[in-house]
């Protein structure tokens, strides 16, 4: 019976994961652009997104505009980083849009791209950008999520993860050298939720996984009960219907915008800036929250995922310099303190 | 054994007994009864026009495309461990030299655990293949356990199986918390739990999947050994067991040795055995240790290389080892007579030994596909408990119209099969150039056209991905992002494989006919298109197939070659792996075992119509 109730909630669930709370127009293209990018009939996108996820970027922007074929290569971070810059130098950059979560390595290769912002750049937060030629095409956001088979009790905040009593492994976490996103979180945790934060859920005995996709899978098959995630990377699963629980913890929502930008060299500059505008368009964000389970860097969202009200939650950006400063040396702490060999 | 049963894993039995015939040439010629070219004493046979010219000039060309295939980009791979740069975007001016990355390398108690666990792993699940591989060797070979044919033909199957399918199937199964087998332990009341996330559950899958490559060698060398040194122990009355374990085994050291080395090596350079297992429970092995230092952002790819040499050390090492092992005994059993090898009646134990035989292929086989087609099938990895597997509603098509719904399944399908008919072209011609050469000619720097042609063995494929990336990036044209780069890396990458196998295929065949050609007044390159290379057709056929089915799982040299245009099933799974997706990666991969399973089938039939020629030679395979 209990499962019955808990079945149907979660079905209710997956209809109101998102709300709208302004309205907006559709995105409309100049007819100039259109054209122009209609006759280049294709892109080439460079992207360390995942390749399911980004799939339902290219099928939702080709429902709009079907001319285009986007092409893209996923890679993780850091072999994307290396192939950019190796194509780059040897004058191969094959790309027409790059897609990076870390804005620190991209901000190193700033160069290479072209200037480019978007019709509605004014709309943008000015603390979230970090180069008028990079802009944040998604906005991922921290969340916490558990198993509902499996977690009578969920946790309610970050600090939560740090009470004594869950059994080894029933926390999963991200190692912090896995990339900028992680970094993000655990500069958050630190420097937010205390400096012996990372002591203390340590002292949880959690389970290490090398990112956060293979978490959220163990998460649904059980393996670990409870991990904070990057809400983009479980809510999908919760929308099919798995035995998913999230939420947005109150001490503060890390937020990690990517930097999405146009190589001076692209072969199909005006489909680019076509896909760009619509990312970037109100249209094109409120579908990366309603469907995606990303937040926004718009000053004002279109959209909110359920759980999560803009006027409360305490969204998060770390401070840029810091982002690049501190990282050595604290990636190499948190490893000692989670006993994670690097 | 019916050993035309399965013509591939026939063919690839012949490669044993000349694997690494450069590092062991002094065992080599003990072991093996090929008459090497220097035992003929006849002059080199060429054209008759310059000679010598001719000689030195095919030589130079092979020396010449090697170079650009292997010696280059593992001088790239060099130039990485010893700097900090990359070598395209920094230039080779700006680079400094040192010796910082293998100083920081050796210091790091991480890369000691890794390197211990990797050992570890490999030594144990070697152990485990040489128990397993040799037993059934034997059964198959040297008794009168039925259906020998078809336990041959199906034990061969791990070999298609690549490794991240493996891992994520064992995954599946033998997860502590939420493996299906102790989902059905706990459905059946006992207290035991399958823990494959240990050291014990990769040696385990390695030691499983890895048998068959002893078997390939065992295989053959039991099946071309004289039995009369049996039959004389017997004669003195040693039991069955005796003899097998102070005569047979011993005798066929140098096989089971060969078997050891290269399972060995092969084991120390996968990577989705360990990621799948290891990870979980923070058990680094050097490739995934590697593969981290690589997708780390910001990414460290001169620690990479550093690493990457130690397990090129760690080859070495054992090439060595396994010549001081080999060199100074005689392992000669073969004289220049008929024979057959003996069959053992096993009586009511030869159900017995098919008993065993079934159980090695219901856990290599069976379960694996089950816990594949459950993942693929169910909606969610979520389950309960032992009922809730039976839940009808769970089970649905969702995962297969989702990976079929990305145009870049379908392409990297398309890709991979051009990707890998290239390799196995261009492939199967440089191997036939190269062995022809070694085995058959007396050309000059034949030997260290053979060296550079066995490197690449020592050689992790996820480094040197990045080594042919730095290295043919910048060659003129637009050779990169097109499939011929891939197929060009796979072609080097391989070349060791198929040389071998190809080398003993020429090595069957007699000179005598060769001779009678040239003294028909035919030259060399006739006599080879009209003798030797139908003769070794067999042979070739099975180098390219090898070669086929090895691009076809080549995930390492692909994750760096690969463009928009010509993303391949091996980086494609990957990315489903690394997305987080168990279902859809088993989906995929179901749809990799079949395409796998087809295509085989059809290299047998291909394979099968020539046999009866090789037969009719009367030069065929012994036994």
């Amino acid at each position: 019976m209990k499962i019955t109730r808990r079945a149907a909630l979660a079905g209710i669930g997956t209809l109101a994961l998102a709300r709208q709370v302004r309205a907006f127009e559709p995105f409309k293209p100049s007819p100039q652009l259109l054209a122009a990018a209609t006759k280049e009939g294709r892109m080439v996108f460079y992207t360390a997104s995942f390749t399911e996820v980004e799939q339902e970027v290219i099928n939702a922007f080709n429902k709009r505009f079907p001319g285009i074929r986007i092409q893209m290569v996923r890679a993780s971070g850091g072999q994307l980083i290396t192939r950019i810059r190796t194509e780059a130098a040897a004058g191969k950059l094959s790309a027409d849009v790059i897609d990076h979560s870390d804005r620190g390595l991209m901000k190193e290769v700033e160069n290479l791209f072209a200037d480019y912002a978007p019709p509605n750049a004014a709309d943008y937060l000015p603390s979230v950008l970090i180069s008028p030629k990079l802009w944040p095409r998604l906005t991922a956001a921290w969340s916490i999520a558990y198993n509902t088979e499996l977690v009578k009790n969920p946790p309610k905040s970050w600090m939560d993860l740090t009470k004594p009593g869950y059994e080894k492994g029933a926390i999963g976490q991200v190692i912090a050298p896995s990339g900028g996103t992680t970094w993000t979180r655990i500069m958050f945790e630190r420097q937010v939720l205390g400096e012996d934060y990372w002591k203390r859920q340590a002292a949880t005995k959690p389970a290490l996984y090398p990112s956060g996709a293979p978490l959220s899978d163990a998460l649904v098959r059980g393996e670990v009960q409870i991990a904070p995630l990057i809400y983009n990377a479980i809510m999908p699963k919760k929308r099919d219907g798995a035995p998913i629980g999230i939420f947005f913890p109150p001490e503060g929502v890390p937020i990690v915008p990517y930097a999405t930008g146009i190589p001076k060299t692209a072969a199909n500059p005006n489909a680019a800036k076509l896909f760009l505008d619509w990312s970037l368009s109100d249209e094109g964000q409120a579908f990366t929250i309603k469907d995606q389970g990303n937040l926004t860097s718009l000053k004002s969202p279109p959209f909110v995922p359920e759980g999560f009200d803009p006027k409360v939650a305490k969204v998060w950006v770390p401070d840029f310099t810091q982002f690049a400063t501190l990282r050595d040396k604290w990636l190499e702490e948190w490893n000692t303190v989670y006993g994670y060999r690097q | 054994m019916d050993t035309e049963a399965f013509p591939v894993s026939t063919n690839i039995i012949q490669f044993p007994q000349t694997w690494l015939a450069t590092a062991t040439q002094a065992g080599h010629d003990r072991a093996t009864r090929h008459p090497r070219p220097e035992d003929v004493h006849h002059p080199m046979p060429t054209p008759a026009t310059s000679p010598r010219l001719f000689s030195r000039a095919w030589s130079g060309l092979l020396l010449l495309i090697l170079t650009f295939l292997i010696v280059y980009p593992t001088g790239m791979l060099l130039l990485g461990a010893l700097t900090d740069a990359n070598p395209v975007v920094d230039g080779f001016a700006n680079m400094r030299l040192s010796l910082d990355n293998f100083a920081t390398v050796l210091a790091n108690p991480t890369v000691h655990a890794a390197l211990a666990n990797s050992l570890l792993a490999c030594a144990g699940g070697t152990a485990l293949a040489v128990i397993i591989g040799l037993f059934f060797a034997w059964i198959v070979v040297r008794t009168d356990t039925p259906f020998g044919g078809f336990i041959a033909a199906i034990g061969m199957l791990p070999l298609f199986v690549p490794p991240l399918v493996a891992g994520v199937a064992w995954a599946i199964l033998g997860s502590p918390k939420t493996g299906l087998l102790n989902t059905v332990l706990a459905s059946m009341g006992i207290g035991f739990r399958f823990d494959l996330y240990t050291l014990s559950g990769i040696i385990f899958v390695f030691g499983m999947y890895y048998a068959p490559y002893i078997y390939m060698f065992t295989a053959s060398a039991l099946r071309n050994m004289d039995p009369s040194l049996e039959e004389a122990a017997e004669i003195s009355g040693a039991s069955a067991f005796r003899t097998m374990f102070t005569i047979t085994f011993p005798l066929i050291l140098p096989a089971i040795v060969s078997g050891m080395l290269l399972s060995f090596i092969v084991m120390l350079g996968i990577y989705g055995v360990p990621a799948t297992l290891g990870a979980p429970a923070n058990i680094p092995v050097l490739t995934t240790y590697i593969f981290q230092l690589t997708s780390w952002s910001p990414p460290r790819y001169g620690t990479a290389a550093s690493v990457a040499m130690i397990l090129m050390l760690v080859t070495g090492a054992l090439v060595v080892i396994q010549q001081k092992v080999l060199s100074g005994r005689s392992y000669v059993t073969v004289a220049g007579k008929a024979f057959r090898p003996r069959t053992l009646r096993l009586g009511p134990w030869r159900w017995f030994t098919l008993a065993l035989a079934v159980i090695y292929l219901f856990v290599v086989v069976v379960l694996p596909t089950v816990a594949l087609l459950i993942a693929a099938f169910r909606k969610f990895l979520y389950i309960r408990n032992f009922d809730a597997l039976f839940d009808a509603k769970q089970y649905s098509w969702l995962h297969f119209d989702r990976l079929f719904s990305n145009p870049a399944t379908v392409d990297s399908i398309i890709n991979t099969m051009q990707v890998g008919i290239a390799t196995a072209l261009i492939g199967g011609v440089l191997a036939f150039a190269v062995g022809y050469t070694v085995a058959r000619t007396q050309a000059p720097w034949r030997r260290a056209i053979d060296v550079i042609a066995t490197v690449p063995v020592a050689i992790p494929g996820l480094v040197i991905g990045v080594a042919y990336l730095w290295a043919w990036i910048g060659l003129p044209g637009g050779f990169y992002g097109t499939i011929w780069i891939l197929a060009l890396a796979f072609v080097a990458r391989f070349l060791p494989d198929t040389v071998k196998v190809l080398t003993s295929s020429l090595m069957q065949i007699h000179r005598e006919l060769e001779e009678a050609a040239w003294l028909c007044g035919r030259g060399t390159l006739s006599t080879i298109a009209t003798i030797t290379l139908p003769l070794a057709r067999p042979g070739v056929i099975a180098a390219m197939t090898l070669l086929f089915v090895l691009s076809i799982r080549e995930l390492g040299s692909s994750l760096f070659l690969y463009s928009s245009q010509t993303m391949v099933m091996a980086v494609h799974l990957l990315s489903y792996y690394e997305g987080g997706n168990f279902s859809v990666t088993a989906a995929f991969s179901l749809v990799q075992m079949v395409l796998l399973a087809v295509l085989i089938g059809l290299t047998s039939l291909a394979t099968r119509r020539a046999t009866p020629m090789d037969a009719a030679s009367g030069l065929g395979r012994a036994g």
